[in-house]
């Protein structure tokens, strides 16, 4: 972190602890506003979640207290066993594509140029799209048989083009193509924003040093969005974690991909809690998410701060 | 290599053009590559439009139909005048605008407490925030309905903006773009005079129009697409979402009458288009037009 | 300061004067005057079923009825969210019978065990929760064969005769393909399949053992691959609605609710389906033995009561659910192209009376005689098995896995339940 007011490590004395409290009191005063409307709308029923995790209730409420018998049973299920693998497995895939993807896109669109402009939407629209159309276009598209997709691969010569949606290797594949096609434009805009706290006055210094293009992409451009690219990378995992409304509309009939090749937590969430009404164990591979993104957020937390010290 | 000079000098001005022919070329090889890249962004898009002019039972075919057999200009006329768009416009806008404003103004304001106040439990806390953003709402809804119908706020407007203007989002991305500026900014602030509340508003503020922009454009598109969300909460049509509106329409329309459906996409994505293409400078601008650099 | 607060007590004692003269008033009628009863619906714009029932049941008792609407396809989860925080509607449309169990388990409904229901009346069983009645049926689909009959003649296939088995009904589907059309269209849904298998195989979804329905997978896995109708695999990828894919004659037959009589005939007669002649024949059987009562599947729509209803208002309420199977709301329904609970002659009559429904001895006969299976067994267990039956259905009209490997793997998942 390479903020702070003041109060620089050293001998706990009467001025400092009176300058902690001051700052305290500050930093809250900050954060208030925002915290009341946050702890009072989400955080009390997120921790009532947790309480729920460790009971047998069904959606309305109803059940007992079971201790951690919930979790016992979700390591033995083989619809959560799978929708974990599958999760880690789009979640791998997904996140470094999207980054790549959508900084390269960044910089590509950040410039004054002429029509520049027409870009920069045009790559937000698959983003306000909507969802349901997204769902049915693609799946038309992948289409083993008639579908473009397919079409092509067939014109360059791939005698048995894959099934996509309906196969049990390329559904997983086929989602994280469809999902950072979707996602890059909102990616973008924040790499974008990144961009625009680095000095150009560094650029030119780098160039006169004699740095090429990608020394400079290395050396000037990376360290400068470090910022942006731990927000983008925490988001992005996230949101990866959580995938729902996406394989929802491109599973065909409603159902999964052949063998659960694309049934994901959220699903599996949505399915014993909603379906199913059992909320309390629902709740508990909630709470399993809910470790997942925690963890994987303060591994990415250390190393940013290794990185940035 | 103009490409590539645009990747490493993002504030390259058409001043900068390299005229030799290779970069020409390359020039043009770019564009070629945008523009291919920008149809297939839009295919989806696309084809939503055109199934917008289609007939009921001529959205899905086999093969797939680009095109419309005959344009069903109607479906637009027939929308407008079956529906109360311009109710559900009016909410929807003060809905985005309220919870956007609210969002941005707590969000960049919390984000300062975070980012240049060091206190002690500020980390722990703010993992507690993001902490939140990975439960998926369909595991809690239904609890924070019953309390929200506790607070009465259940069938009203209020109730969206509560729910969505007080999110950890606004708060991490301010939070990382503050911590972007350099500390010297408001040091030298602070030796001026000038209160924490001061830094935030005169310093912090006008240095992070990118990031402002940033938030209050997703914030915006957020608010306006949510489904779910209103579907739960809003229940007369008279504070019904556009979202909202446009779905009960089609499903009481006809029997999966798909092409209404895509009319009313249609409609409902062009104001945030616009809004997207106005805005979409800010993103770029900032620093580099507040005469502050670095 | 004083005097201010003089005035407000004033007020406020003027005020409970008044509500108390006011309350006083309809106190002693509050048990026999005209009640209002909330009732939950969904899409009431293309789903008059509820406003009819509403119009007859105050024109018949004088009581109100007020209707609240759902989204359609998030009704199980709004009308949960509603009764969780206590604003639950008094009377709950049950739309799909799999959460009966759940809403009896959480003590929502009221026992009705005590509303007659009336001879001729089907579909009530679906609601029975270890021996209670928990709410009573209005409305009961069941899948029928729909047919063009100008297909047929192009083709010189005879219509159905109310005898076909699946022999009969595969050759025709083989008949009837051409270039331009399927033979046959089947929809998505699992049911498509399973419902019949369940229902003519007498299948037990809660024995583990899905052997029963390997007969049906088998024959449509093969008109599939001949080319009689589309590839599940096709459907998915370009999801054609049911409506069209028959509405525009690109199949000859469709497996279908009775419910889309009515949709076929509003399509038709605004153009959104092409003019042509059609019927509704008897699904094909197992074999001829059930001809004179064929065998099929459906699940009722019913009516159960908010076990936080006010109890003034419990006696109209179970009124409501009396009046909603007898032959007046039938025949009420029935006018506007719903299938009742309650098919008597004169309810038949009403129903094939309407503008553009079929007219042929065939159709009337489907229409009022069948035995017809719920689609699955009302036990709190039934979701999750849906979610392993839904697999299997996946796995096998996808060429995933052969029928046996499915249907081995279905019970080996229903197993670790």
């Amino acid at each position: 972190m390479t903020s702070a007011v003041t109060g620089r490590v050293g001998t706990p004395s009467p001025r400092r602890s009176k300058l902690r409290l001051r700052n305290t009191v500050i930093g809250w005063s900050f954060i208030l506003p925002n915290f009341l409307g946050f702890a009072l709308i989400t955080l009390i029923p997120v921790v009532q979640l947790f309480f729920i995790s460790l009971t047998d209730q069904n959606i309305f409420g109803k059940g007992d207290f079971v201790g951690i018998a919930n979790f016992q049973k979700l390591m033995g299920d083989p619809l959560f066993q799978r929708s974990f693998v599958n999760t880690l497995y789009f979640a791998v895939l997904h996140v470094p594509l999207t980054i790549v993807v959508s900084l390269g896109l960044a910089l590509l669109l950040n410039s004054k140029l002429r029509g520049v402009a027409f870009f920069r939407t045009a790559a937000f629209f698959p983003y306000i799209t909507s969802i349901v159309a997204v769902g049915l276009v693609w799946n038309l598209l992948f289409s083993p048989e008639y579908g473009p997709i397919n079409e092509v691969l067939r014109f360059f010569g791939v005698a048995d083009p894959p099934g996509w949606l309906l196969s049990q290797d390329w559904a997983m594949p086929a989602i994280v193509i469809i999902s950072t096609w979707r996602d890059m434009g909102y990616y973008m805009i924040l790499f974008l924003a990144g961009l625009q706290t680095v000095s150009p006055e560094l650029y030119e210094a780098a160039r006169m040093d004699g740095a090429n293009v990608f020394q400079r992409f290395w050396n000037v451009t990376l360290p400068g969005i470090r910022p942006t690219m731990f927000l983008v990378t925490v988001l992005l995992t996230i949101a990866s974690f959580k995938i729902f409304d996406l394989i929802i509309v491109l599973s065909p009939g409603g159902t999964a991909a052949p063998n659960m090749a694309t049934v994901v937590l959220s699903q599996f969430i949505y399915q014993r809690g909603f379906i199913e009404s059992k909320f309390g164990y629902a709740s508990s591979a909630a709470v399993v998410l809910f470790v997942l993104c925690i963890v994987t957020t303060v591994i990415q937390f250390l190393i940013n701060k290794k990185r940035s010290a | 290599m103009s490409a590539t000079r645009m990747i490493v000098l993002p504030h390259g001005t058409r001043a900068d053009r390299d005229t030799r022919p290779a970069a020409r070329v390359g020039r043009v090889v770019g564009s070629i590559l945008l523009v291919a890249f920008a149809l297939a962004l839009l295919t989806p898009f696309f084809w939503m439009v055109m199934s917008s002019f289609k007939g009921p039972n001529e959205v899905f075919s086999v093969p797939v139909r680009w095109l419309p057999e005959v344009w069903h200009v109607d479906n637009y006329f027939a929308l407008w005048i079956d529906t109360d768009m311009a109710i559900w416009l009016r909410n929807t806008i003060i809905l985005s605008t309220v919870v956007t404003f609210l969002q941005v103004l707590t969000g960049s304001f919390a984000a300062y407490g975070f980012a240049k106040v060091r206190f002690p439990g500020r980390d722990v806390l703010f993992l507690l925030y993001l902490g939140t953003i990975a439960v998926p709402w369909q595991s809690y809804m239904i609890p924070q309905y019953v309390m929200m119908a506790q607070f009465k706020l259940t069938n009203t407007l209020v109730a969206m903006i509560v729910l969505q203007a007080f999110g950890a989002f606004g708060v991490f991305l301010m939070k990382q773009f503050f911590e972007t500026i350099p500390e010297e900014l408001s040091e030298a602030a602070r030796l001026d005079g000038l209160g924490e509340y001061s830094i935030w508003a005169r310093i912090m503020l006008p240095l992070a129009v990118p990031a402002l922009g940033a938030l209050a454009l997703i914030t915006f598109v957020n608010t306006w697409n949510d489904y779910l969300g209103p579907l739960l909460y809003l229940r007369d049509k008279s504070i019904w979402t556009v979202q909202l509106g446009l779905k009960n329409f089609v499903a009481n329309n006809v029997t999966a009458d798909y092409s209404m459906l895509f009319t009313g996409l249609t409609i409902s994505v062009i104001p945030i288009a616009i809004i997207f293409l106005l805005g979409q400078r800010f993103f770029v601008e900032g620093i580099a037009t507040s005469g502050l650099k670095g | 300061m004083k005097r201010k607060l003089v005035v407000a007590v004033g007020i406020a004692a003027v005020a409970s004067l008044a509500l108390a003269a006011c309350s006083g008033d309809s106190t002693p009628e509050e048990s026999t005057g005209p009640v209002t009863l909330t009732l939950s619906g969904w899409s009431l714009d293309t789903t008059p079923e509820f406003q009819v029932l509403a119009d007859g049941f105050e024109a018949a008792t004088g009581n109100k009825i007020e209707l609240k609407e759902y989204d359609a396809a998030e009704y199980n989860t709004l009308l949960t969210a509603d009764l969780s925080a206590g604003a639950g509607p008094d009377i709950i449309t049950q739309k799909e019978v799999k959460y009966v169990p759940v809403l009896v388990d959480s003590d929502q409904l009221v026992d009705v065990s005590d509303v007659k229901i009336p001879d001729g009346v089907s579909g009530a069983s679906s609601y029975e929760v270890d021996g209670a009645q928990y709410a009573v049926p209005y409305r009961q689909d069941s899948w029928v064969l729909f047919y063009n009959k100008a297909l047929f003649d192009e083709a010189g296939v005879d219509y159905p005769d109310g005898s076909w088995t699946w022999d009969d009904f595969d050759a025709a589907a083989k008949a009837l393909t051409t270039a331009d059309h399927f033979g046959v269209y089947e929809h998505r849904w699992q049911s498509t399949t399973q419902g019949f298998a369940n229902a003519q195989w007498d299948g037990d979804i809660f024995s583990g053992d899905y052997d029963y329905m390997s007969e049906l997978y088998e024959r449509r896995i093969a008109r599939e691959d001949a080319g009689y109708e589309m590839d599940f695999a096709e459907s998915s990828a370009n999801s054609p609605s049911y409506q069209g894919e028959f509405g525009k004659q690109n199949a000859a037959m469709l497996p279908m609710g009775s419910w889309f009589v009515a949709t076929l005939i509003s399509q038709q007669a605004s153009g959104e389906a092409d003019d042509f002649e059609w019927g509704i024949a008897p699904i094909p059987q197992r074999d001829s033995s059930t001809i004179d009562n064929p065998v099929t599947f459906g699940d009722p729509t019913g009516f159960g009561i908010n076990a936080a209803i006010d109890d003034a208002k419990l006696e109209a309420a179970k009124e409501f659910l009396a009046y909603s199977m007898s032959e007046d709301a039938a025949s009420a329904l029935a006018s506007i192209g719903i299938t009742p609970s309650n098919t008597s002659e004169a309810v038949a009559a009403a129903y094939f009376a309407v503008d553009g429904a079929p007219s042929d001895d065939l159709s009337k006969f489907t229409w009022s005689t069948h035995d017809t299976y719920p689609e699955n067994p009302t036990s709190a267990q039934t979701a999750e098995v849906q979610t392993v039956l839904g697999t299997m259905h996946n796995e096998i009209l996808t060429r995933a896995k052969t029928v046996d490997q499915a249907i081995k793997d279905a019970a080996a998942a229903f197993g670790a339940l």
